[in-house]
């Protein structure tokens, strides 16, 4: 407990970064690594009337985009030079920005209700609860 | 036709998808150090919780991730199993320093500030110091002496519950701007409703914002806070109480704030079980087992139990699952299955009472 | 033939009309259903309707129609300019259900199956037909299905029709073979000119028939597996040879609809977020349990990165 709790992570922001478009799905896929999402998934997007349609694996999909907040950034953090125990210190670089995403329902119209939605709400808040403000 | 495979467990990941403020992933100036993830101990849960340090250890976020299950990412040309989406956002070091400066109080004297934060478990709690007017800010939470050039602090509980104060103010004025619903909890008997509508939203919104800092503090501080903050209490009346040999009910009133205040009535609401919760009141509540405790006029069966909603107890518990009557205004009342499970209250389903 | 217009967007299903021929409002009509690509697991699935007076049923005859199965893809051409060079008498339309239609239908959370669809098309198409003001007198069906069951439906949902529904109807009547030959060029045609809207670089289009049992679709369908996005839409997902080559070669995905998590379905019917508070609250029952700002959220506090 008491080592595990030493370690930190740096978040090394010398890096180059390159602006990606991002999905969030709602199926898992068991995988992490390159796939060919602009020659399958980005080019069948059918975006008419404010609805956005794909397919993915033959089931029906409908998104929407969600901006980031005001004064926020989606980054996509990568652990670099990963070290052999946990011990160690370790770093973490960005590796891709984004100011918007897609997320997308199964087969349901995308709506306030979803929870991701909801949870964009919290940095608004969080600006209320739990910052640092100067009182008087 | 669907995918039987059964999900095999995820393994590490070495990729996050972040939404962070801007001011956290600032670049470092000069010599400052880069931003870093530090563990430190969360004061509502005396654990480790993941925290960053910006830049020079210039401010602190705290982490939280949007976790639901069956969500990946395509990010460009990959894909990333794990769905979660991470918050880092701005807080106040206060609440991190606040468990420090309460536990050295027992001492009842004035200290550098320096000798009391101070934990083996969780060095990185120094480097709280250093946020930007941390120190400055200390004398929300404690009161100051200044001997020579050194400052000593001592820990006053009056002016952290004033501070609070002031941070509920503020969350309840993001709540009401945000229109976000917060009075939807359910009220017993015990706490008539007089007041007029526009004070009693405000008592949500309070109880609400109230609720929500409780998550940054201990829960002695959250329940000297609820009655700082003059916090109606909520309690289930013991007169409805059988002679159950469990009493949970009434050996641990179920406290205001910090547990009605947590039911999902979202979720009612969708399902329209509670039309008009705000003004639904408990008018009877009894266990599910004991046929002696059952008033006649509307008994409870086992059809009304729902029990087997519930995916971790079985049935050798029901001494301590009640059967509510409320009673929406104006309505005929609707059921609802409680059950008592470490000194807390939940909601299980609500079901028509006509519909026996 | 022209596809142009299921060819904008072969994602969705589309439905193509020839002009009414006037003869059709005003006399009783006769109209025959077929259907061509029910087996396939590529490309799309054609519902065809043919109709004329019953008073022209010699004059088809003569067109020496007969049963598309039988006829090579050519003389299926051939007929079918026949049938629109008569088409003072003869009117057609079809549906075109894209495979990507199928698949999304057959996968849906509540299931739609192959039967329904074809049913709903194939009444889609003779609605259409009675709103254009065809006086439709008789309906011949030719099905793979149990008749009689279908012929109640159609019957019902048609007063004043007399409808027959009978297996080898397109090779029993003329206006049945019509319809089967239109539904069949469509088909041959769709698959042909399929323009993928995939990315597919260089494309090997030797699919052969589009049988799962054949060697030629069953080669293609192997040597176009991708790990992650299985297929292009032209194929279709719900077919159990689709979706065995995906389970044993592509990554494992999993939809909260799923029979393994069956009971996460469940839940997200009743009430979710009271289940996973329970179960979260449960499993760690000395901790306090987060504010309900935060589980309605899925928002939770990190123990490490």
């Amino acid at each position: 407990m008491t080592s595990s709790n030493c370690g930190v992570t740096t978040l090394r922001l010398d890096s180059q970064t390159e602006r990606a478009s991002v999905h969030l799905l709602p199926c898992e896929i068991e995988y992490d690594g390159a796939a060919e999402v602009s020659q399958f998934f980005t080019a069948t997007i059918k975006d008419r009337k404010h609805e956005k349609t794909v397919s993915f694996r033959g089931r029906g999909l409908k998104g929407q985009e969600v901006i980031c907040p005001q004064g926020y950034s989606g980054l996509v953090l990568r652990e670099v030079n990963k070290p052999g125990s946990d011990q160690e210190d370790r770093n973490v670089k960005v590796s891709s920005v984004f100011q918007k995403f897609t997320y997308w329902n199964l087969e349901t119209l995308p709506n306030s209700d979803d929870g991701i939605v909801m949870a964009m709400a919290w940095p608004d808040l969080a600006d209320a609860v739990s910052v640092l403000h100067f009182l008087q | 036709m669907t995918t039987k495979k059964k999900r095999t467990p995820h393994s590490q990941n070495d990729r996050w998808v972040v939404i962070a403020a801007d001011s956290a992933v600032e670049p470092a100036k000069k010599e400052d150090s880069d931003p870093t993830f530090v563990r430190l101990r969360n004061p509502s849960t005396d654990a480790a919780s993941l925290y960053l340090l910006g830049s020079g250890d210039g401010q602190l976020y705290e982490v939280k991730a949007f976790n639901e299950d069956f969500h990946s990412w395509f990010i460009g040309q990959t894909v990333q199993r794990d769905g979660r989406l991470l918050f880092v956002t701005p807080m106040d070091p206060l609440y991190l320093l606040l468990p420090y400066l309460i536990k050295a109080s027992k001492e009842g004297k004035f200290q550098p500030v320096e000798q009391v934060v101070m934990d083996e478990d969780f060095p990185a709690c120094t480097r709280l110091l250093s946020c930007t007017r941390a120190l400055a800010s200390l004398h929300h939470v404690a009161e100051e002496k200044d001997v020579g050039r050194q400052k000593f602090h001592r820990y006053s509980q009056q002016r952290t519950l004033d501070w609070l104060q002031k941070k509920a103010e503020r969350t309840v004025k993001a709540l009401r701007k945000r229109d976000l619903s917060v009075g939807e909890g359910v009220k017993s008997s015990t706490y008539v409703r007089v007041k007029h509508e526009p004070e009693a939203q405000a008592e949500d919104f309070l109880r609400y914002a109230h609720g929500l800092l409780s998550e940054y503090i201990s829960e002695d501080l959250s329940r000297a806070l609820h009655k700082h903050l003059q916090l109606p209490e909520i309690s289930i009346p013991k007169a409805a109480e059988p002679p159950s040999k469990k009493r949970k009910l009434s050996d641990q009133p179920v406290e205001a704030g910090d547990d009605y205040t947590k039911f999902n009535s979202h979720d009612f609401a969708r399902k329209n079980l509670l039309e008009d919760s705000a003004n639904v009141r408990i008018v009877t509540c009894h266990p599910v087992l004991g046929s002696s405790a059952v008033p006649s006029d509307h008994s409870a069966t086992q059809e009304d139990e729902c029990s087997s909603e519930d995916p971790g107890k079985g049935r050798q518990n029901r001494d301590e699952e009640h059967v509510c009557l409320l009673q929406p205004q104006g309505q005929s009342g609707k059921k609802m299955s409680l059950r008592m499970m470490s000194g807390k209250l939940f909601a299980f389903c609500a079901f028509d009472i006509n519909k026996k | 033939m022209d596809l142009s217009e299921f060819e904008a967007d072969n994602s969705v299903s589309c439905r193509l009309a020839s002009a009414i021929p006037d003869v059709c409002k005003t006399q009783d009509c006769c109209l025959g259903i077929d259907e061509a690509g029910r087996g396939p697991v590529l490309g799309p699935m054609v519902y065809g309707i043919c109709f004329c007076p019953v008073s022209k049923k010699e004059d088809l005859k003569n067109l020496k129609l007969a049963d598309s199965k039988t006829l090579t893809e050519e003389q299926r051409e051939d007929l079918f300019l026949k049938l629109d060079e008569a088409k003072s008498f003869v009117g057609w339309a079809l549906q075109i259900l894209s495979p990507n239609t199928i698949s999304t239908s057959m996968l849906q959370r509540s299931k739609y199956n192959l039967n329904a669809l074809s049913h709903d098309a194939a009444i889609g198409l003779v609605q259409f037909v009675l709103d254009s003001g065809v006086q439709l007198k008789e309906l011949f069906v030719d099905t793979v299905g149990p008749a009689a069951k279908y012929q109640e439906k159609l019957s019902q949902r048609f007063p004043g029709v007399e409808v027959t529904v009978c297996p080898k109807a397109d090779s029993l009547f003329p206006i049945v073979s019509a319809a089967s030959i239109c539904a069949k060029v469509a088909r041959d045609h769709a698959v042909k000119s399929w323009t993928f809207p995939e990315d597919m670089g260089e494309l090997d289009t030797n699919y052969g028939s589009g049988y799962p049992n054949d060697p030629k679709t069953k080669a293609w369908l192997l040597k176009y597996l991708d790990p992650v996005f299985g297929y292009p839409q032209f194929v279709r997902f719900s077919w159990s040879t689709a979706q065995t080559l995906l389970d044993s070669k592509a990554v494992p995905v999993h939809w909260d609809d799923d029979e393994e998590d069956g009971e996460k379905a469940a839940a997200r019917q009743n009430n979710t977020s009271m289940l996973s508070y329970f179960k979260a609250s449960a499993q760690q029952s000395d901790s306090r349990t987060p504010h309900r700002f935060f589980t309605e959220r899925r928002l939770q506090s990190l123990h490490t990165l």
